[in-house]
């Protein structure tokens, strides 16, 4: 069954060898690649968050704990748990909103899949800017929404929409809608058809079908999407900055702010590293507690 | 088929370019040539330099520019300390400037191949940053003022108290500039705008506090956005931005705040690590051609220092509030010097009160 | 009498069976998210013909920003520059993502959750960060700022994201699968790119489609790994910005989704329909 792991007598994952010197070879690239672009860059980032810096903002490399000491300061840290809020709260919305979309393309035959699926990448290969304020011309004022809203009576006066928590959260949603879609898609696309039927067969309504039946067989795909959207979006500033106007500032703005502005790029990397550091340990956590689960199932 | 020309005519302009553009020009008599290598790596502003500038400099000398752009001044100097890029000319502002010359990291300029350098208005020269324009001439000046848009805001706005008023609750655009923000404060306190210590934020730390919750939104690269969609009425903005609204619609008037506030002066320099100084001077003395410097006001509506280009302007360029406000309203105005290391303090006491405003 | 049901409430209210009332909902939810979708895309290309160079407010047809767009030298170089920088990347990062998904899947290596985690780094860690550290990294290697740099920057932040769809995709595949092709004689590799291949195709593609994307439109890691000549897109655009958006590039936009749409429909139309495919 689709969404279990599959476990030898030794507890093992079912197909999962042990790796001889083929393998290895198969997999230097990737470890290469970490390596050589994700580690070191890394370690350089933790050695920044442990400098000091010069009257231009460069790095003088001697030891100070000051910047991560700096880090805990309440303002950071509400900024930080507002940044999360604002994720967690696309990723919602975007499992709600793409899940039936994804279904449909993942169900539909396969060369209209092909092609709704392009199609929903399509706008995001426009210029994100420009995106943005079509967005913004929308939403704004004296845009279009509040045009067809007045003409059409539905409001007394302009609704005030833009740089609000409501234009920063459509922003997102609106870019990452696409993270969501595809892994769900891919995870749709490989449901048999004989589990769906006998979902309904067995007299179940549509909503116990997909509860029971459907949305478990997908779920990998809903973790991934929910992954690749919850993740990034944290961190993200362009979107948060030009919906929210700034009042809202996110971590990523502080960040970006350090390098920029602020001309302190030790206290920037030390957010960063307390940041991956987070993700870093949940991941891990959240993974030991899924895998033992697994294997007393 | 429209692919076919389509990809034809994204070709061309390839094939172009890789062939180096442009006919080969003949040196006129009054360019002296330079013995480097005819090449000049330009790191400047985006959509500061036209085209048309930088065509006309390669056509007439030979020399290829090639451009890199940046949209702030830390971003250029992340990228040019870091050691990554080569490059000959940098367009910093005058704060940048004073830190780049602190630590060294500029090539003396050699004024007897700047001969176009006396265009340059006197009040331009000379200026505090750079004393005797040893590293820098400046290339493009400009405010921050205060623009209102008069079909919204019937009240007379005069300066920054008129701004930061409870009737203009949630219809107010600032520069998303801490240091900004912050020698706002401190003219309308009287304390001078470059005075930046702890005891001066603490200060106008209550005036900001009442400033801020004001503010719909923050916008240091497109604040004429929100005024001209009508989600604020009025803001605190480069003159730069208020002159194009200008253009457009003239209901948008400029005002220089009578408190005071930040004139702002972007230069040309040569980093230390320049491999074509030379060509970057001819390329300097071209930008203060009178009628090349007016091209570049044709562009961008900023204050033009350079006093010979000034009068070819036209009429309707000069007339332009935020492009040339009056004369006794400029004397308010000052540069910044570069804050060095406070500069985190000062970010840190906006965002902070940004971050708990709501 | 006819014994017929009774003619209750029920009966008449009853709704649409289970799989109608599904593809009902859905089709209509799907038509309703590519609405939501397109709706600026939509606006955008409206704006392309419009008179008005701020391109809020309609002031006549015109169709002047496509023919300066063509003279746009600069423009269309850094166009160009993303589409080539953006396809070779993709095509990178699809093969280390699919690589290295399928590797971690199929065999146990020691240092496995370590991986796993770090290949989430890219993926966490903020623009700028990567970016400056990577410029770093760059000017130790003493690597001149060019395409290599820039391609080697996207495919690193782009890979997490092939690689996580992929592993979604592997989760609960039938291991039987790979068993069985070998049963029947093939070997290890044959077994991978008969059946295995095939089988992730969806994830590939979806992968391939992210990381375009993410490639075409990234600004911040670029401006700290590029060179002068690798200027992209996104580089010219956020610059734009100050001046106003220039409606060269609603025209370019709308160019390039008409191209798009052009290749997609034309190839698939061309594609003979394969009856071995699942319906």
């Amino acid at each position: 069954m689709a969404g279990t792991t599959w476990l030898d007598r030794r507890g093992t994952q079912l197909g999962c060898r042990r790796a001889g010197w083929s393998a290895w070879l198969l997999l230097a690239p990737l470890l290469v690649w970490l390596g050589l672009f994700v580690l070191l860059p890394t370690i350089l980032l933790v050695v920044t968050s442990f400098s000091h810096r010069d009257e231009l903002g460069r790095v003088v490399y001697s030891f100070t704990t000051e910047n991560y000491l700096r880090c805990f300061d309440p303002t950071w840290l509400s900024i930080f748990w507002n940044s999360i809020l604002y994720a967690l709260a696309a990723t919602v919305i975007c499992v709600i909103v793409g899940y039936p979309a994804a279904y449909t393309i993942g169900r539909a035959g396969p060369k209209n899949r092909r092609i709704l699926l392009t199609l929903v990448m399509i706008p995001f290969w426009t210029s994100f800017l420009i995106r943005t304020y079509a967005w913004i011309s929308i939403l704004s004022q004296e845009g279009l929404a509040n045009s067809l809203l007045l003409s059409a009576h539905i409001i007394p006066g302009p609704l005030s929409m833009m740089y609000t928590p409501f234009s920063i959260v459509l922003g997102l949603v609106y870019n990452y809608l696409p993270f969501m879609i595809l892994p769900i898609y891919t995870s749709v696309e490989k449901l048999d058809n004989s589990l769906v039927e006998a979902a309904y067969d067995l007299g179940a309504g549509p909503l116990r079908a997909f509860s029971r039946v459907i949305i478990p067989l997908t779920q990998p795909g809903i973790a991934a999407g929910a992954l690749l959207v919850f993740v990034p979006a944290i961190a993200m500033y362009a979107i948060t900055t030009l919906m929210g106007g700034g009042s809202n500032p996110t971590i990523g703005e502080v960040i970006q702010n350090q390098f920029t502005r602020a001309r302190n790029q030790p206290f920037g990397a030390a957010l960063g590293v307390l940041l991956m550091l987070l993700f870093l340990v949940s991941f891990l956590v959240l993974g030991r507690k899924k895998n033992s689960s697994a294997s007393s199932a | 088929m429209k692919t076919i020309r389509n990809l034809i005519l994204t070709l061309v302009p390839i094939a172009l370019v890789a062939c180096g553009g442009g006919s080969q020009p003949s040196p006129s008599a009054s360019t002296p040539s330079s013995s480097e290598e005819k090449k000049l790596n330009l790191f400047c502003w985006s959509e500061y330099i036209p085209q048309n500038v930088i065509d006309g400099f390669t056509r007439e000398t030979g020399i290829k520019v090639a451009v890199e752009n940046y949209s702030s001044n830390e971003e250029m100097l992340s990228k040019l300390l870091a050691g990554g890029g080569k490059y000959d000319l940098i367009q910093p502002s005058e704060y940048t400037i004073q830190a780049l010359i602190k630590a060294d990291q500029l090539h003396p300029l050699n004024q007897t191949a700047l001969p176009n350098f006396v265009h340059i208005a006197p009040e331009f020269r000379n200026m505090s940053y750079d004393l005797g324009n040893k590293f820098s001439v400046p290339y493009m000046a400009g405010f921050v003022g205060i623009c209102v848009n008069m079909d919204k805001v019937k009240t007379p706005v005069k300066g920054f108290l008129d701004v930061f008023t409870p009737a203009h609750k949630g219809r107010i655009v600032v520069l998303d500039d801490a240091r900004e923000i912050v020698s706002w404060a401190l003219e309308v306190e009287k304390l001078g705008l470059n005075s930046v210590n702890a005891e001066n934020l603490k200060k106008i730390e209550p005036l900001l506090k009442k400033w801020l919750p004001l503010v719909k939104v923050y916008d240091s690269d497109s604040p004429k956005t929100s005024l001209k969609n009508g989600d604020v009425d009025l803001g605190v903005i480069w003159s730069g931005e208020a002159a194009l609204l200008y253009q457009e619609n003239k209901k948008f008037a400029f005002v220089l705040p009578s408190e005071g506030s930040h004139l702002f002066v972007d230069n040309l320099a040569i980093p230390k690590t320049s491999t074509h100084p030379q060509n970057a001077h001819l390329f300097i003395n071209y930008i203060l051609r009178p009628e090349v410097s007016k091209l570049i006001s044709d562009a961008f509506p900023y204050y033009n220092p350079n006093l010979a280009a000034r009068k070819l302007l036209s009429p309707e360029q000069l007339s332009n509030p935020a492009s040339y406000p009056l004369a006794e309203d400029i004397t308010r105005m000052e540069t910044f010097t570069d804050l060095g290391k406070e500069s985190a303090s000062v970010d840190e006491l906006v965002t902070q009160i940004k971050a708990s405003g709501k | 009498m006819i014994d017929s049901a009774p003619l209750t409430r029920e009966h008449f209210f009853r709704l649409p069976d289970g799989p109608r009332l599904v593809r009902w909902f859905c089709g209509s939810w799907t038509t309703l998210v590519f609405g939501f979708l397109y709706l600026p895309i939509i606006l955008l290309v409206l704006f392309s013909f419009n008179e008005s160079k701020s391109g809020f407010t309609w002031e006549g047809f015109t169709t002047k920003w496509y023919g300066e767009l063509f003279q746009n030298r600069v423009l269309l170089h850094a166009f160009v520059n993303s589409l080539l920088i953006g396809l070779v990347s993709t095509i990178l990062a699809t093969v280390l993502g699919t690589l290295g998904a399928w590797m971690l899947y199929r065999y146990r290596f020691p240092v496995h959750r370590l991986m796993e985690a770090f290949i989430f780094v890219p993926m966490i860690m903020p623009e700028i960060l990567m970016g400056v550290s990577l410029l770093v990294l760059f000017v130790i290697l003493s690597l001149p700022l060019s395409y290599l740099t820039v391609i080697i920057a996207h495919v690193t932040f782009t890979f997490p994201f092939v690689l996580v769809g992929m592993q979604a995709r592997l989760q609960g595949m039938d291991p039987s699968l790979e068993e069985a092709a070998m049963d029947l004689g093939a070997t290890p590799r044959q077994a991978f790119f008969r059946v295995i291949f095939p089988y992730l195709m969806p994830a590939i593609a979806s992968g391939a489609l992210l990381a375009f994307s993410l490639s075409l439109d990234d600004y911040i890691v670029t401006v700290f790994v590029t060179g002068a000549e690798s200027q992209t897109l996104p580089l010219k655009v956020f610059g734009m910005v100050r001046v106003g958006l220039n409606p060269q590039l609603n025209a370019l936009s709308a160019l390039g989704i008409v191209l798009t749409m052009i290749l997609v429909f034309g190839s698939e139309s061309l594609k003979p329909s394969n009856p071995r495919e699942k319906p």
